[in-house]
């Protein structure tokens, strides 16, 4: 999933140096930003937390590095802006984007699956009640 | 802020977020400020603006970005026609919540 992800953003040339543009803006924040931000990056790219898959991971990184940037600025403290739970920030975070993941085709299949086992099921139904299904 | 409370909100900021913009535009801070002194105490400034981006991303406000002296550009967000609709949606599902939970409260009445 990561690697798929890496993949997509050494895609096109574009997107390689948006992600280039990306990495320097996160590189030039300072302490404790830089850390704290680096600390979500990797939590993202380990596809944890569900992040798109196609361009929309670019508008989201951009907006992940807008809001350390403006944080910095504004000297706004670290926990201000994560809360309590890191966690439960990164996953808000990432699914607040629209766009595909990996993980849709296995929630369309399961989808698929418990229809078919519905349609099966009501044709069991209607035989054993003597009727055609 | 106690816990529960913190729980119960996640479903209806969203709505809260959107009701706020009703009234005028604003950005993701001044947001926050307003939650805070209405004694939203435990709202992160992370949470309102990852629900920013979320009913940007479904077409519900529109966004301007508006130069700031120091780091970038502040967004100001103001809810538009789509955004209306689905704020005039929550209120009504709000409303039946509301009521339902008040007759179970007053003992199934």
């Amino acid at each position: 999933m990561a690697a798929k992800w890496i993949e997509l953003v050494t895609g096109s040339l574009e997107q390689k140096k948006e992600y280039r543009r990306y990495r320097a803006r996160i590189d030039a924040l300072p302490e404790p930003y830089v850390t704290v931000a680096k600390a979500f990056h990797r939590y993202f790219m380990s596809g944890a937390a569900g992040i798109p898959e196609d361009d929309s991971v670019v508008t989201m990184l951009r907006d992940f590095v807008e809001l350390w940037e403006r944080a910095a600025a504004d000297g706004t403290p670290v926990r201000d802006i994560v809360g309590e739970d890191p966690v439960e920030f990164a996953d808000l975070f990432a699914q607040a984007y629209l766009g595909k993941r990996w993980i849709d085709n296995e929630r369309a299949r399961l989808t698929r699956s418990i229809e078919s086992a519905e349609q099966t099921d009501r044709s069991v139904e209607q035989t054993d009640r003597g009727e055609q299904p | 802020m106690g816990k529960q409370a913190t729980e119960m909100l996640k479903g209806i900021l969203e709505g809260i977020v959107l009701a706020i913009l009703s009234v005028r535009p604003a950005y993701g801070y001044e947001i926050t400020a307003w939650l805070r002194d209405q004694g939203f105490s435990d709202i992160a400034e992370g949470t309102v603006y990852a629900l920013l981006v979320r009913v940007e991303q479904r077409g519900l406000v529109d966004v301007e970005k508006v130069p700031s002296e120091k780091g970038p550009p502040r967004k100001v967000y103001s809810l538009n026609v789509k955004g209306q609709d689905y704020l005039a949606e929550f209120w009504r599902t709000w409303s039946f919540l509301a009521e339902r939970l008040e007759q179970l409260h007053q003992g199934g009445k």
